[in-house]
Protein backbone atom coordinates (compact mmCIF):
# COMPACT_ATOMS: atom_id res chain seq x y z
CA UNK A 1 0.00 0.00 0.00
CA UNK A 2 1.23 3.54 -0.87
CA UNK A 3 1.86 6.09 1.58
CA UNK A 4 -0.68 8.46 1.75
CA UNK A 5 1.02 11.76 1.36
CA UNK A 6 -2.22 13.80 1.19
CA UNK A 7 -2.42 13.95 4.65
CA UNK A 8 -1.58 16.96 7.05
CA UNK A 9 0.86 16.77 8.90
CA UNK A 10 1.89 19.01 11.89
CA UNK A 11 5.87 19.25 12.71
CA UNK A 12 6.43 20.63 16.45
CA UNK A 13 9.61 21.89 17.27
CA UNK A 14 11.15 25.35 19.26
CA UNK A 15 13.95 25.16 16.52
CA UNK A 16 12.75 26.88 12.99
CA UNK A 17 15.43 25.05 11.32
CA UNK A 18 14.48 21.95 12.35
CA UNK A 19 11.04 22.65 11.49
CA UNK A 20 12.51 23.86 7.92
CA UNK A 21 14.69 20.43 7.49
CA UNK A 22 11.65 18.09 8.62
CA UNK A 23 9.34 20.19 5.91
CA UNK A 24 12.16 19.88 3.38
CA UNK A 25 12.22 15.99 4.22
CA UNK A 26 8.62 15.73 4.58
CA UNK A 27 8.34 17.52 0.67
CA UNK A 28 11.09 15.09 -0.49
CA UNK A 29 8.63 12.22 0.60
CA UNK A 30 5.98 14.06 -1.06
CA UNK A 31 4.06 15.39 1.73
CA UNK A 32 3.00 18.96 0.32
CA UNK A 33 0.35 19.82 3.39
CA UNK A 34 2.74 20.98 6.31
CA UNK A 35 1.80 22.94 9.34
CA UNK A 36 4.44 24.00 11.99
CA UNK A 37 3.79 25.03 15.81
CA UNK A 38 6.82 26.32 17.77
CA UNK A 39 5.82 23.79 20.97
CA UNK A 40 3.32 21.77 22.72
CA UNK A 41 0.79 24.86 23.67
CA UNK A 42 0.49 25.98 20.19
CA UNK A 43 0.68 22.67 19.00
CA UNK A 44 -2.67 21.58 20.72
CA UNK A 45 -4.40 24.41 20.02
CA UNK A 46 -4.03 23.76 16.26
CA UNK A 47 -5.12 20.47 16.39
CA UNK A 48 -7.92 21.42 18.23
CA UNK A 49 -8.71 23.61 14.99
CA UNK A 50 -7.92 21.22 12.52
CA UNK A 51 -7.77 17.33 11.82
CA UNK A 52 -3.93 16.61 11.49
CA UNK A 53 -2.87 12.81 9.76
CA UNK A 54 0.57 12.59 11.93
CA UNK A 55 2.17 14.58 14.44
CA UNK A 56 5.96 14.90 14.29
CA UNK A 57 6.92 16.27 17.99
CA UNK A 58 10.25 17.56 19.55
CA UNK A 59 10.54 16.72 22.87
CA UNK A 60 12.16 19.46 25.14
CA UNK A 61 10.10 22.46 24.22
CA UNK A 62 9.08 25.24 26.68
CA UNK A 63 6.06 25.91 28.45
CA UNK A 64 4.53 22.50 26.44
CA UNK A 65 7.35 19.67 26.11
CA UNK A 66 6.41 17.40 23.61
CA UNK A 67 6.08 14.58 26.12
CA UNK A 68 3.13 16.39 27.77
CA UNK A 69 1.89 17.12 24.53
CA UNK A 70 1.59 13.54 23.75
CA UNK A 71 -0.30 12.95 27.35
CA UNK A 72 -3.19 15.56 26.32
CA UNK A 73 -3.01 13.86 22.88
CA UNK A 74 -3.71 10.71 23.79
CA UNK A 75 -6.16 11.91 26.57
CA UNK A 76 -8.49 14.07 24.63
CA UNK A 77 -11.08 11.45 22.93
CA UNK A 78 -11.34 13.38 19.40
CA UNK A 79 -7.28 13.53 19.41
CA UNK A 80 -6.45 10.22 20.35
CA UNK A 81 -5.80 8.64 17.39
CA UNK A 82 -4.06 10.67 15.64
CA UNK A 83 -0.46 9.34 14.78
CA UNK A 84 2.55 10.59 16.70
CA UNK A 85 6.40 10.72 16.06
CA UNK A 86 8.60 11.90 18.50
CA UNK A 87 11.82 13.02 16.80
CA UNK A 88 13.94 14.60 19.73
CA UNK A 89 17.72 14.18 21.26
CA UNK A 90 16.29 12.64 24.17
CA UNK A 91 18.17 9.52 24.00
CA UNK A 92 18.10 7.89 27.58
CA UNK A 93 15.86 4.70 27.81
CA UNK A 94 13.45 6.02 30.17
CA UNK A 95 12.58 8.72 27.35
CA UNK A 96 11.79 6.11 25.10
CA UNK A 97 10.29 4.20 27.80
CA UNK A 98 7.97 6.80 29.12
CA UNK A 99 6.86 7.71 25.29
CA UNK A 100 5.82 4.25 24.67
CA UNK A 101 3.84 4.08 27.67
CA UNK A 102 2.43 7.44 26.80
CA UNK A 103 1.66 5.96 23.05
CA UNK A 104 3.83 7.44 20.88
CA UNK A 105 3.60 5.86 17.36
CA UNK A 106 7.39 6.22 17.13
CA UNK A 107 10.39 7.68 18.35
CA UNK A 108 13.53 9.07 16.11
CA UNK A 109 16.76 10.42 17.63
CA UNK A 110 18.35 13.05 16.07
CA UNK A 111 20.37 13.66 14.16
CA UNK A 112 18.61 11.49 11.88
CA UNK A 113 18.75 11.10 8.04
CA UNK A 114 15.61 11.33 5.26
CA UNK A 115 15.51 7.26 4.91
CA UNK A 116 15.21 6.60 8.48
CA UNK A 117 11.84 9.99 8.90
CA UNK A 118 10.73 7.98 5.51
CA UNK A 119 10.43 4.39 7.40
CA UNK A 120 9.50 5.41 10.78
CA UNK A 121 6.56 7.06 8.75
CA UNK A 122 5.70 3.88 6.67
CA UNK A 123 6.37 2.06 9.71
CA UNK A 124 3.47 3.93 11.43
CA UNK A 125 0.85 3.76 8.49
CA UNK A 126 1.40 0.10 8.14
CA UNK A 127 3.52 0.21 4.83
CA UNK B 1 38.73 42.70 79.39
CA UNK B 2 39.72 45.59 80.89
CA UNK B 3 42.91 45.40 78.61
CA UNK B 4 40.84 45.22 75.16
CA UNK B 5 41.24 48.63 74.22
CA UNK B 6 38.35 50.74 73.84
CA UNK B 7 39.31 51.57 70.48
CA UNK B 8 39.55 47.72 69.11
CA UNK B 9 35.98 47.18 71.17
CA UNK B 10 34.88 50.38 69.20
CA UNK B 11 36.03 48.84 65.67
CA UNK B 12 33.85 45.99 66.30
CA UNK B 13 31.13 47.47 67.42
CA UNK B 14 31.34 49.83 64.50
CA UNK B 15 31.89 47.26 62.29
CA UNK B 16 28.88 45.07 63.45
CA UNK B 17 26.24 48.06 63.56
CA UNK B 18 26.99 49.57 60.06
CA UNK B 19 24.45 48.40 58.53
CA UNK B 20 25.55 44.68 57.68
CA UNK B 21 22.33 42.44 57.25
CA UNK B 22 22.95 39.06 56.49
CA UNK B 23 22.75 38.79 52.41
CA UNK B 24 25.28 41.71 52.30
CA UNK B 25 28.12 40.21 54.09
CA UNK B 26 30.71 39.37 51.92
CA UNK B 27 33.82 36.92 52.33
CA UNK B 28 35.92 39.75 52.56
CA UNK B 29 33.66 41.27 55.64
CA UNK B 30 34.42 37.99 57.46
CA UNK B 31 38.06 38.06 57.08
CA UNK B 32 37.62 41.61 58.46
CA UNK B 33 35.91 40.62 61.43
CA UNK B 34 37.62 37.84 62.19
CA UNK B 35 41.07 40.33 61.63
CA UNK B 36 39.61 42.43 63.85
CA UNK B 37 38.58 39.87 66.67
CA UNK B 38 42.00 38.27 66.30
CA UNK B 39 43.49 41.80 66.96
CA UNK B 40 41.44 42.74 69.87
CA UNK B 41 41.53 39.76 71.55
CA UNK B 42 45.65 39.53 71.40
CA UNK B 43 46.12 42.56 73.53
CA UNK B 44 43.19 41.72 76.05
CA UNK B 45 45.27 37.34 76.59
CA UNK B 46 48.59 38.90 76.22
CA UNK B 47 48.60 39.26 79.61
CA UNK B 48 46.91 36.14 80.65
CA UNK B 49 48.62 33.85 78.30
CA UNK B 50 51.85 33.79 75.72
CA UNK B 51 50.73 31.32 74.02
CA UNK B 52 47.18 31.97 73.18
CA UNK B 53 48.39 35.32 72.09
CA UNK B 54 51.01 33.66 70.23
CA UNK B 55 48.43 32.07 68.66
CA UNK B 56 46.28 34.56 68.03
CA UNK B 57 49.05 36.15 66.26
CA UNK B 58 49.15 33.26 63.80
CA UNK B 59 45.86 33.81 62.92
CA UNK B 60 45.95 37.31 62.04
CA UNK B 61 48.79 36.70 60.19
CA UNK B 62 47.09 33.57 58.25
CA UNK B 63 43.81 35.92 57.83
CA UNK B 64 45.84 38.34 55.87
CA UNK B 65 48.05 35.93 53.85
CA UNK B 66 44.68 34.55 52.97
CA UNK B 67 43.67 37.92 51.77
CA UNK B 68 46.74 38.20 49.99
CA UNK B 69 46.15 34.89 48.12
CA UNK B 70 42.87 35.70 47.04
CA UNK B 71 43.59 38.83 45.64
CA UNK B 72 46.62 37.11 43.47
CA UNK B 73 43.24 34.37 42.20
CA UNK B 74 42.11 37.63 40.37
CA UNK B 75 38.22 36.29 40.92
CA UNK B 76 36.55 39.70 40.17
CA UNK B 77 38.52 39.67 36.84
CA UNK B 78 36.85 36.53 36.03
CA UNK B 79 33.31 37.54 36.91
CA UNK B 80 34.14 41.53 35.23
CA UNK B 81 36.07 40.10 32.03
CA UNK B 82 36.46 36.62 30.96
CA UNK B 83 33.08 34.66 32.01
CA UNK B 84 30.99 37.88 29.96
CA UNK B 85 33.93 37.21 27.29
CA UNK B 86 32.79 33.87 27.15
CA UNK B 87 28.96 34.76 26.87
CA UNK B 88 29.79 36.83 23.95
CA UNK B 89 31.51 34.24 22.34
CA UNK B 90 29.09 31.55 22.58
CA UNK B 91 26.53 34.14 21.77
CA UNK B 92 28.23 34.65 18.52
CA UNK B 93 28.68 30.89 17.71
CA UNK B 94 25.26 30.16 17.72
CA UNK B 95 24.51 33.46 15.31
CA UNK B 96 27.46 32.00 12.72
CA UNK B 97 26.24 28.79 13.32
CA UNK B 98 22.33 30.15 12.82
CA UNK B 99 23.39 32.02 9.60
CA UNK B 100 25.57 29.44 7.80
CA UNK B 101 23.08 26.81 8.26
CA UNK B 102 20.03 29.51 6.95
CA UNK B 103 22.65 30.24 3.98
CA UNK B 104 22.88 26.49 3.52
CA UNK B 105 19.47 25.90 3.26
CA UNK B 106 18.35 28.60 0.98
CA UNK B 107 20.77 27.27 -1.45
CA UNK B 108 19.33 23.56 -1.06
CA UNK B 109 15.99 24.53 -1.55
CA UNK B 110 16.37 26.95 -4.25
CA UNK B 111 18.66 23.77 -6.25
CA UNK B 112 15.38 21.64 -4.81
CA UNK B 113 13.10 24.05 -6.54
CA UNK B 114 15.02 24.46 -9.68
CA UNK B 115 13.77 23.47 -13.35
CA UNK B 116 16.56 20.74 -14.05
CA UNK B 117 14.79 20.58 -17.81
CA UNK B 118 16.93 23.98 -18.76
CA UNK B 119 20.17 22.41 -18.43
CA UNK B 120 22.63 25.34 -18.51
CA UNK B 121 20.81 27.54 -16.59
CA UNK B 122 20.15 24.18 -13.95
CA UNK B 123 24.02 23.62 -13.90
CA UNK B 124 25.07 27.48 -13.66
CA UNK B 125 22.79 27.74 -10.38
CA UNK B 126 23.69 24.54 -9.03
CA UNK B 127 27.24 25.59 -9.65
CA UNK B 128 26.43 29.07 -8.35
CA UNK B 129 24.85 27.45 -4.76
CA UNK B 130 27.72 25.48 -4.35
CA UNK B 131 30.08 28.17 -4.28
CA UNK B 132 27.53 29.42 -1.58
CA UNK B 133 27.41 25.80 0.39
CA UNK B 134 31.35 25.97 0.65
CA UNK B 135 31.84 29.57 1.82
CA UNK B 136 28.88 29.12 4.28
CA UNK B 137 30.81 26.30 5.40
CA UNK B 138 33.82 28.23 6.68
CA UNK B 139 32.00 29.02 9.90
CA UNK B 140 33.74 26.44 11.41
CA UNK B 141 37.08 27.66 11.25
CA UNK B 142 35.93 31.06 13.14
CA UNK B 143 33.82 29.65 15.68
CA UNK B 144 36.29 26.89 16.56
CA UNK B 145 38.61 29.52 17.50
CA UNK B 146 36.08 30.91 19.61
CA UNK B 147 35.14 27.81 21.57
CA UNK B 148 39.07 27.01 22.27
CA UNK B 149 38.44 31.02 23.95
CA UNK B 150 35.61 29.36 25.96
CA UNK B 151 37.21 26.04 26.86
CA UNK B 152 40.53 28.53 27.99
CA UNK B 153 38.25 30.42 30.33
CA UNK B 154 37.10 27.55 31.38
CA UNK B 155 39.77 25.80 32.27
CA UNK B 156 41.21 29.27 34.45
CA UNK B 157 37.93 29.07 36.08
CA UNK B 158 38.37 25.77 37.49
CA UNK B 159 42.14 26.01 37.76
CA UNK B 160 41.02 29.49 40.37
CA UNK B 161 38.03 27.39 41.49
CA UNK B 162 39.67 24.98 42.55
CA UNK B 163 42.61 26.72 44.49
CA UNK B 164 39.85 28.80 46.11
CA UNK B 165 38.59 25.56 47.65
CA UNK B 166 42.07 24.79 48.55
CA UNK B 167 42.38 27.73 50.55
CA UNK B 168 39.81 28.25 52.10
CA UNK B 169 40.00 24.31 52.99
CA UNK B 170 36.00 24.14 51.95
CA UNK B 171 36.13 20.70 51.41
CA UNK B 172 36.38 19.95 55.10
CA UNK B 173 32.73 21.66 54.88
CA UNK B 174 29.92 19.14 54.37
CA UNK B 175 28.21 20.39 51.38
CA UNK B 176 24.73 21.95 52.27
CA UNK B 177 21.52 19.72 50.52
CA UNK B 178 20.91 22.46 47.83
CA UNK B 179 17.02 22.90 47.15
CA UNK B 180 15.92 21.63 43.87
CA UNK B 181 15.14 24.92 41.94
CA UNK B 182 11.93 25.01 39.70
CA UNK B 183 13.68 24.62 36.90
CA UNK B 184 15.72 21.41 38.08
CA UNK B 185 12.39 19.86 39.25
CA UNK B 186 10.51 20.52 35.85
CA UNK B 187 13.80 18.86 33.75
CA UNK B 188 13.58 16.07 36.45
CA UNK B 189 9.89 15.40 35.79
CA UNK B 190 9.93 15.70 32.40
CA UNK B 191 12.97 13.97 31.88
CA UNK B 192 14.23 16.75 29.87
CA UNK B 193 18.21 15.48 29.97
CA UNK B 194 19.41 17.15 26.64
CA UNK B 195 21.85 15.46 24.16
CA UNK B 196 23.78 12.64 25.11
CA UNK B 197 27.25 11.81 24.52
CA UNK B 198 28.21 9.29 21.77
CA UNK B 199 27.51 5.98 23.49
CA UNK B 200 25.62 7.05 25.84
CA UNK B 201 22.37 7.08 25.02
CA UNK B 202 20.58 4.58 23.00
CA UNK B 203 20.48 3.80 19.55
CA UNK B 204 18.64 4.36 16.93
CA UNK B 205 18.43 0.82 16.32
CA UNK B 206 17.93 -0.35 20.07
CA UNK B 207 14.84 1.53 19.59
CA UNK B 208 13.67 0.14 16.87
CA UNK B 209 13.75 -3.33 18.14
CA UNK B 210 11.78 -1.83 21.22
CA UNK B 211 9.36 -0.49 19.41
Amino acid sequence: MALDTSIPVLVVDDYKTMIRIIRNLLKQLGFEDVDEAADGTEALGKMKERRYGLVISDWNMEPMTGYELLKQVRSDSSLSKTPFIMVTAESKTENVIAAKKAGVNNYIVKPFNAPTLKSKIEAVFGD
Amino acid sequence: MSDMSSEHVAKIIDFLRNGRKAEDVSLEDVMRLAELMAESFQSFFKTMDLAIYTELGEMAREIANMKEELALLRLSDMRDEHIPTAGRELDAIVEATEEATNTIMSAAEEIMAADADDNDAYQALVGEKVIDIFQACSFQDITGQRISKVVSTLNALDKRITTLVEKLKIMRITDAAGEETASEKRARELMLHGPQFKGEGVSQDDIDAFF
